[in-house]
Formats: C-alpha cells, sequence, structure tokens
C-alpha cells in the first residue's frame, strides 16, 4: 500500500495536467522552439521517416546519440522522457525473456535490438519536433501548407481545452470517490483496489461526455460571432494570420547542419 | 434621438417546443441607453438578447415571426457575421467563449477573422480599454473569474461595435469583481455605446442602469425608467424580480409623501428622520455550544504547484478548531484558501505538514472514501457532482452503493424535501441553476453527514432561487450536525451563522461571531467584503446591527412610537 501511495502522491492529476501543458507550451524559451514551423516539418519528414530504412547500427548510434542531445535541448518533460524509458526498457526486456524461453541466444535478439533502436530514434525525433512547437505554431505551420482553417483552428482549441477538461475528468471521479464505496478487502496484491479504481477511471468518461456537450454549445455560437466562418473561407484572413511566419539564417542553419551530420553519418560507415 | 434598436411583434419558438419562448415583443430602444433586462428564469430574456445580435433567426432556425431592426439593418437580412460589427454579447458561461489559448490572441480572434489588417492593435486596445493588458501575454487558463470576464468583453470590444450586451454579470463573479465589471460598462456607456443588461441584482440595476425593461414568461410587461420600474411592486412580482432591499424596506413604512429610496444613499436620507435617538451598539456575546470538537487543525502548512512549476503557499502553520452544532461561515475573497480549507478537510487535499483531526480521528490515515461517511462537501459548481443521468439516481447513488433499506422511500423524501419530486427523471445538468443547486444539496444531505461543508451555495443563483436555498440552509438545523460554509453572500451570513472566520492569503484574520464583524473596517476592507445593504444603512444610521430587513422594521417602528 505504501509504494501505491508514494505513486499516486507523485502522480497526481493535477501534476499530469501540468505536464502536459508545460509539454504543449513550454514556458521555457529554447532554441529549437524559435524555429519557423516548417523547418521542423522537414526536418521531421528527414528524421523521423528516413530512419526505419537505414540498417547500419552504427549509423543508427549516431544518430541515437544527435538525437538525445537535441532532446536535452529542447528540454523535454520528465515524464515525458519517464514514459519513453519505461516502454523502451519493457519492450527490451520482453524480448529478452521471449528469446531464452524459446531456447534462443542472446545473439539471437541483436536485431530485435537494432529494431528498438530505430524506434526510440524515431520516437526522439517526434518528441523533439512537438515539444518545441507550441500548438499555435503548429496549426500556424499546418494552415501555411495548406492544411484547411478548420483542423488548425481546432488543434488550437484542443489545447485550449484541455486543462479545462483534465480538470472536470478529476471532479467526476473524485465524485465518484466521494460517493462510492471503495472494497473493504484490498485483494491479492491490491487487485480489488486496483479493479476499482479502473472502473472509476472509465466511468468517469461518460459525465464528461455529457457535459462538454453542453459546453460546445456557447463555444459554436461564439465562433460564429467572432467570424470564424467567414475567417476559414478567405484567403486575406490566412495571409494575415501566417504574416509572422518567416524562415530565418536560424532555420537554414539548423536544417543544414543536421542534414549533413546524417549524410556524414552514412558516408562515414 | 434615433432608434438604434427596434423589434415590432416578434415571436419565436425554438425547434422542436411547442411554446414559443417570445410571444409578440415590441420595443425600441435609443442610442447610448443602459438598459437592464429583468424577470425570473426561462422568462425569455436570453432569447431577446440572442435576437439582437442575429443568432436568431439565422443559428436557431425555429419559428420566427416579427421583425428586428438593428442600426436600421433588418436582423433577417443580414448574417451573423455582419451584425456582430453592430452587436457584441458576453455570455452567462463567458469561459466557454475565450476559444484561443493566449489573451492577446483571444482579444484579436474577431478582428482577425474577419480580416481587418490592424487585428493585433484593435485587439490591444480593447484590452487597454478594459485595463487587463498588463495580461496581455498570459494564458486564459491563468486567469481569475473577473478577469476571464474582463477578456470576453475585451473579445467583443475588438469589433468596436455601438452595442453591448453582457448577460448576467454578477452571477458567476463575486460582489468584488461585479463592482468592477459594471464600473466597466459604465465607461462604456460613457463613451456613447449603448449597454443592455441581464441582471436579478436590483441593486446593480437601481445604481447603474437608466431603463428596465421586465419580462415573464416570454412577454415583454413594461418598458420604463428604472425609478418607476423598481417601484412598481405589482408588475416586480409578476416578473418574480426582488427590488434593492432598501426599496422593500422603505415600502413597509408606508410613507407615501415620499418618493421611495432606490439606492443606500437615498436609503439614508430617507430613514434618517425617521429616528429619533441613537441607542449603544451591543455586541451579542458568543452563543454558548457545547464545545466537543468536530475539527481540529494544528500546525497545517499545505502549498501546490502552479503551471510555472512554482509553489503556490496557502496555509503556513495554521490552527484552527470549529466546535459540533456550530454554523460557520468562511469569507475572504478569491484565492484566500476557503476552497483549499474545505478539501483538507474532504481528504481530496493532504496536508504537507501538521495535523487535522475531524471527530477526533487523524484523517491522514483514511482514504476520502472512508471519510466521506461522515463528511460530505458539495461542490461550487454543482454539476460537477452528478455522475448518473437522472435527479433521482443521483441522489441514491451513495444510499444504493450501500444497499442502504427502504432506498426508493429515502431518495422520496429527500426529492420531496427539496422540492424535486417533478424534477426526478431529468438529467442533472439540463436543470435550471436553482434546480442543480438543490439537487446538489439533496445530495449532500443523502449521504448525512456529521460534518457538512458548502462551498458557495447561493452562487450563480438568481434572486428566488437564493431565497429558496436561503429557507432550506435555515431548516438545516440539528444538535449534531456541524455546517461549515464558504460564501461571498454576506447577508446569508448574517441571517444564518453562528460564527464566522475571515480567510485572507491563508491566514484567519477574523474570528467571531457576525455582530463583531460590522465594526471592523480593517477587516473588511482588507477581504473586500461588502456588506448587504441593510447592515450597512443600520451602519450609517448607527442603530445598533440589524441582520434583516424585519428586524430593521421593527426598529425603526418601535422608534417612530
Amino acid at each position: 500500500m505504501d509504494m501505491v501511495k508514494t505513486l499516486t502522491d507523485k502522480l497526481s492529476i493535477e501534476q499530469v495536467k501540468i505536464e502536459i501543458l508545460n509539454t504543449a507550451y513550454g514556458y521555457h524559451q529554447t532554441f529549437l522552439q524559435r524555429l519557423d514551423p516548417r523547418t521542423l516539418f522537414l526536418w521531421y519528414l528527414v528524421f523521423g521517416v528516413v530512419p526505419f530504412f537505414i540498417h547500419q547500427t552504427s549509423v543508427l548510434i549516431g544518430l541515437a546519440l544527435f538525437l538525445i542531445v537535441l532532446t536535452a535541448m529542447a528540454k523535454v518533460s520528465p515524464l515525458i522522457i519517464f514514459i519513453l524509458t519505461l516502454g523502451l526498457l519493457t519492450q527490451g526486456g520482453s524480448y529478452l525473456i521471449v528469446g531464452l524461453f524459446f531456447g534462443g541466444e542472446v545473439t539471437a535478439m541483436l536485431p530485435l535490438l537494432k529494431l528498438t533502436l530505430k524506434l526510440s530514434v524515431i520516437s526522439m525525433a517526434s518528441i523533439v519536433v512537438f515539444c518545441s512547437m507550441s500548438p499555435e505554431k503548429l496549426s500556424d505551420g499546418l494552415l501555411k501548407i495548406g492544411v484547411p482553417g478548420q483542423v488548425s483552428f481546432s488543434i488550437g482549441y484542443a489545447y485550449r481545452m484541455l486543462p479545462t477538461l483534465v480538470e472536470e475528468y478529476h471532479h467526476i471521479f473524485l465524485s465518484y470517490r466521494l460517493r462510492g464505496k471503495a472494497p473493504v478487502k484490498k485483494g491479492l496484491f491490491y487487485s480489488r483496489q486496483l479493479f476499482y479504481y479502473i472502473k472509476l477511471l472509465i466511468k468517469s468518461f461518460y459525465p464528461l461526455m455529457l457535459s462538454v456537450a453542453k459546453r460546445s454549445r456557447t463555444m459554436v455560437e461564439a465562433l460564429e460571432s467572432k467570424g470564424s466562418l467567414y475567417g476559414f473561407n478567405h484567403p486575406k484572413v490566412k495571409q494575415l494570420k501566417l504574416q509572422h511566419l518567416k524562415i530565418k539564417r536560424r532555420d537554414v542553419l539548423f536544417f543544414g547542419l543536421s542534414i549533413s551530420y546524417f549524410i556524414i553519418l552514412i558516408g562515414i560507415s | 434621438m434615433t432608434h438604434q434598436i427596434t423589434m415590432t411583434d416578434v415571436t419565436f419558438t425554438y425547434p422542436g417546443q411547442s411554446r414559443p419562448q417570445l410571444k409578440h415583443v415590441t420595443l425600441s430602444i435609443k442610442q447610448g441607453a443602459f438598459v437592464a433586462i429583468m424577470g425570473g428564469n426561462g422568462s425569455g430574456k436570453s432569447t431577446l438578447c440572442k435576437c439582437l445580435n442575429g443568432l436568431i433567426p439565422h443559428y436557431y432556425v425555429g419559428d420566427y415571426t416579427g421583425k428586428t431592426t438593428i442600426n436600421s439593418h433588418d436582423t433577417t437580412e443580414v448574417s451573423v457575421s455582419a451584425l456582430s460589427k453592430h452587436v457584441g454579447y458576453v455570455y452567462q458561461d463567458f469561459e466557454n467563449q475565450l476559444v484561443s489559448p493566449r489573451v492577446l490572441d483571444d482579444a484579436c480572434f474577431a478582428p482577425l477573422h474577419f480580416g481587418l489588417s490592424d487585428f493585433k492593435a484593435r485587439g490591444e486596445r480593447a484590452l487597454e480599454l478594459m485595463a487587463i493588458d498588463h495580461l496581455k501575454d498570459r494564458y486564459i487558463w491563468q486567469l481569475s473569474g473577473g478577469q476571464k470576464h474582463l477578456l470576453a468583453l475585451s473579445g467583443i470590444l475588438s469589433l468596436n461595435p455601438d452595442i453591448i450586451i453582457v448577460d448576467e454579470p454578477v452571477s458567476q463573479l463575486d460582489p468584488f469583481h461585479a463592482e468592477v465589471i459594471y464600473k466597466q460598462l459604465k465607461a462604456l456607456h460613457q463613451q456613447g455605446k449603448t449597454v443592455i443588461v441581464i441582471e436579478h441584482h436590483a441593486s446593480f440595476v437601481a445604481r447603474y442602469a437608466e431603463e428596465v425593461i421586465l419580462m415573464s414568461e416570454g412577454e415583454l410587461l413594461t418598458h420604463t425608467s428604472v425609478r418607476e420600474a423598481l417601484e412598481n411592486d405589482a408588475v416586480l412580482s409578476q416578473a418574480g424580480v426582488y427590488p434593492p432591499e432598501v426599496t422593500m424596506m422603505a415600502r413597509k413604512m408606508k410613507r407615501h409623501d415620499h418618493p421611495l429610496p432606490l439606492t443606500i444613499d437615498e436609503a439614508e436620507r430617507y430613514f434618517r428622520p425617521l429616528l429619533k435617538q441613537t441607542e449603544e451598539n451591543q455586541v451579542e456575546s458568543m452563543p454558548t455550544v457545547n464545545k466537543n470538537a468536530a475539527v481540529q487543525l494544528k500546525g497545517v502548512s499545505f502549498h501546490y504547484q502552479s503551471l510555472e512549476k512554482t509553489t503556490h503557499q496557502v496555509f503556513d502553520q495554521l490552527d484552527l478548531s470549529l466546535y459540533q452544532g456550530e454554523r460557520v461561515a468562511l469569507i475572504g475573497n478569491n484565492g484566500a484558501g476557503k476552497s483549499s480549507l474545505m478539501k483538507l478537510l474532504t481528504g481530496q487535499f493532504k496536508p504537507k505538514t501538521g495535523q487535522i483531526k475531524i471527530f477526533n480521528e487523524d484523517i491522514n490515515k483514511q482514504s476520502p472514501e472512508q471519510l466521506a461517511e461522515y463528511v460530505t462537501y458539495i461542490h461550487q459548481n454543482p454539476e460537477h457532482m452528478f455522475i448518473d443521468d437522472s435527479v433521482e439516481k443521483d441522489i441514491g447513488y451513495f444510499l444504493k452503493m450501500r444497499h442502504t433499506p427502504n432506498l426508493d422511500q429515502r431518495v422520496a423524501t429527500l426529492l420531496e424535501r427539496f422540492d424535486l419530486t417533478s424534477l426526478k427523471s431529468r438529467d442533472a445538468r439540463l436543470l435550471s441553476g436553482g434546480q442543480m443547486r438543490r439537487t446538489s444539496l439533496a445530495i449532500g444531505e443523502g449521504t448525512s453527514p456529521r460534518l457538512l461543508l458548502l462551498d458557495e451555495p447561493t452562487a450563480t443563483l438568481d434572486m428566488v432561487a437564493k431565497q429558496h436555498v436561503k429557507r432550506l440552509m435555515q431548516n438545516q438545523t440539528g444538535e449534531e450536525k456541524t455546517i461549515v460554509m464558504a460564501t461571498h453572500d454576506v447577508s446569508l451570513v448574517f441571517d444564518w451563522a453562528t460564527r464566522v472566520i475571515v480567510l485572507n492569503n491563508g491566514q484567519i484574520i477574523f474570528d467571531g461571531v457576525p455582530e463583531q464583524l460590522v465594526d471592523d473596517y480593517h477587516v473588511l476592507n482588507k477581504a473586500g467584503i461588502i456588506l448587504p445593504e441593510v447592515v450597512e444603512l443600520s451602519r450609517r444610521l448607527e442603530l445598533p446591527l440589524m441582520k434583516n430587513q424585519q428586524m430593521f422594521i421593527d426598529c425603526l417602528q418601535d422608534e417612530v412610537i
């Protein structure tokens, strides 16, 4: 129980909310956040896709090192890093167990480890890109490359609603706890208690949906009178909205240097 | 003067409803007027205003007849977007009206989406106008309720409309912030804008508005000056509106030679000649209660992390004891720690240091579920408590989980007591504010707590619903039960509480009987407490403290004789 207790103390819903918002908005200005969203899209196209087709371990290791540096530069939230490493470790661990169980040798694991390496490179690239773009930047970037206004607006709005929704969910969950009854016996390995919590976590979504439906009415009316419908369909609005986007020298430098590093890596091996 | 707004014989029925929400409404409003629309819940006030900004008939495609013109444009011929340059509308649930994450972006949203190239300057100017330009780089979830309301106003002002409609500004805000909003509206009015407010609180109407439109069941009853409207008792009660407290008291004095007072200043002049001499103010001593501790806090410190990852200290070494059978009112401005204190008592928050005992049990060792067996917390927002799909099931949830015998009968009794029987199969989220609040009180009562915690039970209610809830609170007797209520409604404090605790920045700056609070100017100022009109008046007239209107009338009549 003590372990469960310390874990729940650390991982309160409040804490999760703070982490999500910090990941989305990044209250500290990093170098990567100052880049143009288009640079980041293009960069992601290279570093998020190309590694799939690379088989040389040395290149992958080189990429992984590069991305570790970038992840550090992007000041990614500890929660995200924790989830990523947890995922990679359990994956690696399960390979080992399965491999040994079927009588394989440790060498059989090497190709699988390579896959893990590949996946971690791609995951890190994704994290770096998305932590370096605030939702506003992401939606402006998408608008610039021709995605319809409604889609890019939805992204910004979803983030605007996120803290409200998490809070509302938290309230509903608490109401279930305060009016419900926890199992008297904890069960084997707290299984009863765990089951009780999981059940409440799922149940809490239903009231949430109903209250969100209620909220959205005012929002839709407000959008209507704030001219969003007009704005989504007029090129002049798009131009006004995006006039702040400019490719600067640091964009060229960042992209150029990353690509050169990649090419040199391939060249060496 | 030209008529800026005209409605001619407008009738509107929402799609899917059989009865019209507006019935043959005809009115005209001049440019630069300050109009208050008053009426009970469901009287068609909001529907009327939605006709003015074109949402009706463009967005709500119901059954619409008649004609509405705004600056000589027929609303059926102009789009909602085009009308929004003439009319700005701030919703009652204004929080949902904010669509961008950042303050400045939200203020710029409308001009930007109309393709105005000076959108940024417009947004900044609108923020300046509402005196919140220092917040422009904040995220909206960092703002307080009052600041959000000002931002919603800025969002519409950025288009520079000449008509501004605000739907119940006071309902979601504490009295202090409501005053701020009204001062801003007054400033806008002085700049020549037409301001229309939907308002239940006659005291604000008396001080700020010029004209009053009274509505009842979709019909326009009268459209007159403020004085005529608030003096006309018959029409007011038909519309389900209470006049200001001072007006009600003056009416009972039956002096026909004088116009009735509408504001506290007028009331002072009205009542002073009726007095003969002044009496010494007697402070009642603390009523004796059996001193069995219900709640004990010893050296409690509590802080939480804000979004910027800085810690925010709420309580530092707080000591407090509450006794069984006490009715405690917790007052103080927003952020003073009222809700935090209550959440500590329910186990939702854990103190960082110190000890909390409830009925001599250390609550640190108990889960919120265990505590809930004898402590109940009723949320400020009743919607947070609705977890089932009907009023009846929501009230019965706690009992059902405990397999209580006679479940149906107990739920039926609660439904009856809180006047909810006719609503029992409705979804609680879709009820009116007053009905939702009664449901949440019934849910709380259903858990038969020994310690009941109420967070702002009368906030967001119209006057009629507020009176109803007050009556229910008064009936909450019983020697055993301890009730703690956080509130901004000071009149409820004087009527109901046996003990008042004023919190300010996490510290207790006053703890005593309500009577002592009145004379403590220091505390009143520091905590931003606005006294009820009857209390303020008795103070100005140097009378002993009058807790409610009846006491005031009785006292005056004694003196006059």
